[in-house]
């Protein structure tokens, strides 16, 4: 059980400051969608938490088994080490891997390395699609099929905590609702934490629990029981005239 | 009837001088084929690994016996190199083909160099019972300072393969030069990965070395007949693939034995370059490529 605690976040490229004081958390068990549309700093949040960019400012904590560890000074390996996984924009799979080596590669890492036939025997349970096509290069999967590899990649290194990165972005909108499904099933299943960054919010705020919406690098709204809320006012959020 | 002979005779001689080609490309197949650094210096490697085998083999070391144990400095060398290339070049600027390219010129030429103040320019050869014998079966006489060294790659090119297939790190490696983000999700640190990678490959240059020295005498220039040799085996071959690396280098062993014996010897240092050439134009992704 993990929780993620980003505090007073500024993070930004060069002379452009992407985000200004952001402040959340990811409770451990809960699913939090992040919502905002493209360019409001969503994935330069995420690529924070996971260690891709060093921000210039605030604190991001793990609190994971009694105890808090600070993320900003880790190497991406070592975040991932540290249990928290990442559902990457444009998923990152290795082409010319197969579907099971690149399940391989994550599990073979020192956090699954233990559970590796457990959680290969899961990931191919929960998408039978990657059991019939492991001996394929990961290449040749249709879109959808590359996001569940993502996400199975993901459960291979034994993680408490995911991070997801727009998981609908490239697909068909039905095969979207299966994707969203199918992270909302493993969350409840694994009793992960999951933060989500999503801007087709429909489907995101059915299945998360809480959400932020973030705007020109600041989080402007907070909604604490998604299911309360109605469409339009997100939306407004999103848009920036709630 | 000669022409039948002369063709079977070229043809053994090609498949022999091809294992022992795609034993001196095996790192190339590692740090080009794999890691995608234009690694010039590895002929000269191979050849600081015949004397490094000479050296321990004036002692009464039997030579294949010295390439293995030399294969494990030789490893940490690799590993040394790599972190140098990787904080001056990759780093910075994300390794521009250009800059490795002059980078690993200038090491061959210090390699080569540093061989001649150390030993001179005479030639260096071993000594082992089985140099000066030949295996003759029917019309073909083969001599064992080509038998031996031939029958070690396809024993190194599979446990090389075994690793690459098998392993967690042979994983790691060949998905390194492809996505490095990749690996880091998994929990990997790409830059461990590639220095371990580039390590195995002047590991590989100590065995070739020791393969190389028994099949004849050697000079520190003796690298320089096989840079143009080496990148067509691994083009031809395919990036990425290890045992590609023994049909490509066994085609272009054959390919030269038959123009040395039927057309002229001094063409023969040509045919590598044509391959290459004819491999770039016709099938840019190799024999046994992997995709992309």
């Amino acid at each position: 059980m993990s929780r993620i605690i980003v505090d007073r976040l500024v993070a930004g490229y060069g002379a452009v400051t992407v985000l200004r004081d952001i402040s959340l958390e990811v409770g451990a068990g809960e699913l939090v969608a992040l919502l905002g549309v493209n360019g409001n700093g969503k994935s330069t949040l995420l690529n924070c938490i996971l260690g891709f960019i060093r921000p210039r400012s605030g604190r991001i904590v793990l609190e994971t088994q009694g105890r808090t560890v600070d993320l900003l000074t880790r190497s991406p390996h070592e975040i991932t080490n540290l249990g928290i996984a990442s559902v990457p924009e444009g998923r990152r799979l290795v082409p010319n891997l197969t579907v099971e080596e690149n399940l391989l590669l994550a599990g073979g890492g020192p956090r699954g390395r233990k559970d590796i036939a457990a959680n290969l025997a899961f990931c191919f349970e929960t998408f039978p699609i990657l059991a019939e096509r492991r001996r394929q290069y990961s290449s040749t999967l249709s879109g959808g099929q590359q996001q569940l590899l993502a996400i199975a990649r993901a459960l291979m290194t034994s993680p408490e905590a995911i991070v997801i990165d727009e998981p609908s972005v490239g697909l068909a909108p039905i095969v979207v609702g299966q994707v969203i499904a199918a992270i909302r099933a493993l969350q409840e299943a694994r009793n992960l934490t999951i933060l989500m960054a999503e801007q087709s919010f429909f489907q995101a705020i059915e299945v998360a629990s809480r959400a932020y919406v973030l705007s020109h690098g600041k989080i402007i709204r907070e909604f604490d029981q998604t299911s309360a809320v109605g469409d339009a006012e997100i939306r407004n959020a999103m848009m920036g005239v709630g | 009837m000669l022409i039948l002979d002369l063709g079977l005779n070229a043809l053994v001689t090609g498949v022999v001088l091809g294992s022992i080609y795609a034993l001196v490309a095996l790192g190339l197949a590692i740090t080009f084929g794999l890691l995608h650094i234009p690694n010039v210096a590895h002929p000269a490697m191979v050849i600081g690994g015949s004397y490094a085998v000479a050296i321990s083999n004036s002692y009464g070391m039997d030579p294949l016996v010295a390439g293995v144990l030399w294969a494990i400095p030789f490893y940490a060398l690799g590993v040394i190199l790599y972190e140098f290339y990787s904080r001056s070049f990759e780093s910075r600027g994300r390794g521009n083909t250009l800059q490795s390219l002059t980078l690993f010129f200038g090491i061959s030429l210090i390699i080569e160099v540093g061989l001649v103040v150390a030993f001179g320019t005479d030639l260096r050869s071993i000594r082992a019972g089985y140099i000066g014998h030949s295996l003759t079966v029917g019309f073909i006489v083969m001599p064992y300072r080509f038998l031996i060294p031939a029958a070690l790659a396809p024993v190194v090119i599979f446990l090389l393969w075994l690793y690459m297939t098998r392993t967690n790190t042979g994983l790691a490696i060949r998905a390194v030069a492809y996505e490095e983000r990749a690996l880091q999700i998994c929990g990997l640190d790409p830059a461990a990965i590639k220095r371990h990678a580039f390590g195995i490959a002047m590991a590989m240059a100590a065995l070739a070395g020791a393969a190389l020295v028994i099949t004849g005498p050697i000079d520190p220039f003796a690298g320089r007949a096989h840079i143009g040799r080496v990148f067509a085996v691994v083009v031809l071959a395919g990036m990425g693939t290890i045992p590609g690396t023994l049909v490509a280098a066994i085609l272009i062993g054959v390919a030269e034995s038959f123009v040395m014996t039927f057309l002229s010897p001094s063409w023969a240092p040509g045919v590598a370059f044509a391959i290459l050439l004819a491999t770039l134009g016709l099938r840019p992704n190799g024999l046994f490529g992997a995709l992309r």
